[in-house]
């Protein structure tokens, strides 16, 4: 039988956040992951993170993963992988099968950090090949660079739902739509407005009626649903698709933790039973604790929050630290969790359900937010427009600006403010905001054009001087440009930023570009 | 809900929705009674793609809150693992 001080279940960013804190403080931690890699669904986001500093934002999923192995590995945490555990017994006894043995490991404190698995959605056709969960079609994509398909449909507006489908266009396929009950888009703003500049259509008010065909998915049908998610008859719309992704939330794997007794609660908007907890992320069962998705599904950056918390508590529970410097490092994290926690208020002006308005019919949705310059300002030459209209935790803009032009303060919930006198529009912001949100405008180009910045993390990238069509927020071809510049710099970490030059009446409207040869990003 | 009772609510052990509303209709409440009597969530994966829709269709079928319908419970092997591999306990 092995024992050991410490052991973590689930090497994602939870479960290495709390190896960390508790190695930090000298506990002789272990973690455990039936993966060959480690890290958890982190090594499969290729996005780059919101949050602040302490959450590694503005790094990309898979580096953050990497940068937190890195910590645990230089304090001495030993990880193993390949390492199922399969029971939680009487006095912190866990089963692990490794290499096809069984071993016993007695711990004297665990930390949970078992994550969450997908939730399905039944409807006929449910069970045809190429209906997948989106995180799994994630893994295909970004792990093992597999495309399941070449046309999706994308059910469910959340962050997964989102971030997948852009990331599927990123890998060479197309999204027909996404479609979602609800009547208005359940992820973040910043990651629906990117998907519709690429010109996806966010399907509010919709379900999924059947998906059909011979030996894999060839069409589905969608419906329209009424206030109390009922269907419409006739309201139907056929797709042909070869995959469908279903991102309907996620469920707390609680298993291990329900089989030595620990007590659950049901709590809806945390996906279901999860496994209940104090401050201190103990469960009820004394010695057992908790972190991550299965105390309840939320943001990697919380996950990561918990998971420090439950390092620290142990620590102090074994002794290794003094509480009044516990109780100190408990208080940041305390107060970090309800900035994290702080719920996303959308600004009145861009909070239209269908998205920002066509700027060719109407007003500038993002004119009146504290990002956006004066019309005089952008008249006078290059300037960054901010178009982020939500709060949601989230401030590296603030830190990137050489001149300071741009500023979150707390709660890092706040919408950045751009101070236009400082802003040269040098374009640095543009990279650096991981909700892709930023542009530079430039009225003053020539008497006839104007030149935007924009963001475009798609291959092949344009070529300096190639004509290219420009398309409005919602992906509309608004007006023909020609690429003057295209700008890669190793500290842009693959958001790549094109300068394109057009028709100076369309400056408000162009946001996104798109290839007329054959590449991704194309319509 | 008619032209979708032969629809499979369990993959693992291929229970259809109409299994599950008479298992319901026999009197099965909880998680737990719609497995013991129709096998869905007994399969490979252990119903962590099936319990949380045959939760939903107790709900909607007994009409209450969700969160009240109890969830099955779990016993080790939470992963499908070999019997012999099991017995092969390291000393």
């Amino acid at each position: 039988m092995e024992q050991r001080q410490v052991v973590v279940v689930g090497c994602g960013p939870a479960g290495m956040a709390s190896a960390i804190a508790a190695a930090e403080a000298g506990a002789q931690v272990t973690v455990l992951d039936e993966n060959a890699r480690p890290g958890g669904q982190l090594f499969k986001q290729i996005h780059k993170f919101f949050g602040s500093k302490e959450h590694y934002a503005g790094m990309r999923g898979f580096e953050i993963g990497t940068r937190m192995l890195k910590q645990a590995e230089d304090l001495g945490v030993e990880v193993w992988l390949n390492s199922v555990v399969y029971g939680l017994f009487e006095d912190k006894m866990l089963g692990i099968i490794q290499d096809n043995t069984n071993i016993p490991m007695k711990a004297d404190r665990i930390v949970l950090a078992t994550g969450a698995s997908e939730n399905a959605l039944t409807f006929p056709g449910w069970t045809l090949p190429g209906v997948m969960g989106a995180g799994g079609a994630q893994t295909m994509v970004n792990l093992h660079g597999v495309l399941p398909g070449t046309k999706c449909l994308m059910v469910g507006s959340g962050n997964v739902g989102l971030i997948v489908s852009y990331q599927l266009i990123q890998a060479g396929a197309k999204v027909v739509a996404i479609v979602e009950a609800d009547s208005k888009v359940g992820g973040y703003k910043v990651h629906a407005d990117k998907i519709r500049r690429l010109g996806v259509p966010i399907l509010l008010s919709h379900t999924v009626k059947e998906a059909k065909g011979k030996d894999s998915v060839e069409e589905v049908t969608l419906i329209c649903v009424d206030r109390q998610w009922q269907p419409i008859p006739g309201t139907e719309q056929t797709h042909s698709v070869d995959f469908v992704c279903l991102a309907v939330g996620l469920t707390p794997l609680t298993e291990l933790g329900s089989m030595a007794h620990c007590q659950s609660d049901y709590i809806a908007k945390l996906g279901g039973f999860t496994l209940t907890h104090d401050e201190n992320m103990e469960t009820t069962v004394p010695g057992i604790y908790v972190a991550g998705d299965c105390a309840g599904v939320e943001e990697a950056s919380i996950a990561m929050e918990q998971g420090r918390m439950a390092g620290i508590s142990i620590a102090e529970s074994l002794g290794l630290i003094e509480k009044s410097a516990g109780e100190k490092k408990k208080a940041m994290i305390r107060r970090r969790l309800d900035e994290l926690r702080g719920r996303p208020v959308f600004y009145e002006s861009a909070a239209d359900q269908g998205g920002p308005q066509s700027p060719t019919g109407g007003d500038n949705p993002f004119r009146k937010l504290p990002g956006y310059p004066s019309e005089e300002r952008i008249q006078g030459g290059p300037v960054a427009v901010i178009e982020c209209s939500e709060e949601i935790p989230c401030d590296p803009c603030a830190y990137i600006c050489s001149r300071e032009a741009i500023s979150v303060g707390r709660p890092m919930t706040k919408l950045p403010q751009l101070d236009s006198e400082k802003c040269t529009g040098c374009g640095l912001c543009i990279p650096g905001c991981p909700g892709l949100a930023i542009f530079i405008v430039d009225k003053t180009y020539s008497p006839l054009e104007a030149l935007v910045q924009l963001p475009y993390e798609f291959k092949p990238l344009p070529k300096m001087g190639e004509q290219v069509d420009c398309l409005d927020r919602q992906g509309k071809k608004v007006t023909e440009g020609k690429v003057i510049k295209v700008t890669n710099p190793s500290r842009f970490d693959r958001t790549p930023v094109v300068s394109v030059v057009f028709d100076k009446r369309f400056a408000d409207d162009v946001r996104a570009i798109s290839l007329r040869r054959k590449g991704h990003g194309r319509r | 809900m008619d032209e979708d009772e032969g629809m499979i609510v369990c993959r693992c052990e291929e229970v259809a929705q109409s299994e599950i509303l008479k298992a319901i209709e026999e009197g099965a409440r909880t998680v737990d009674g719609v497995k013991r009597r129709t096998r869905a969530g007994m399969g490979l994966c252990q119903g962590r793609t099936c319990r949380r829709i045959v939760s939903k269709i107790i709900a909607t079928e007994t009409q209450q809150p969700i969160g009240e319908v109890m969830p099955s419970t779990f016993r080790p092997p939470v992963r499908p693992i070999a019997i012999g591999v099991l017995a092969n306990e390291k000393e």
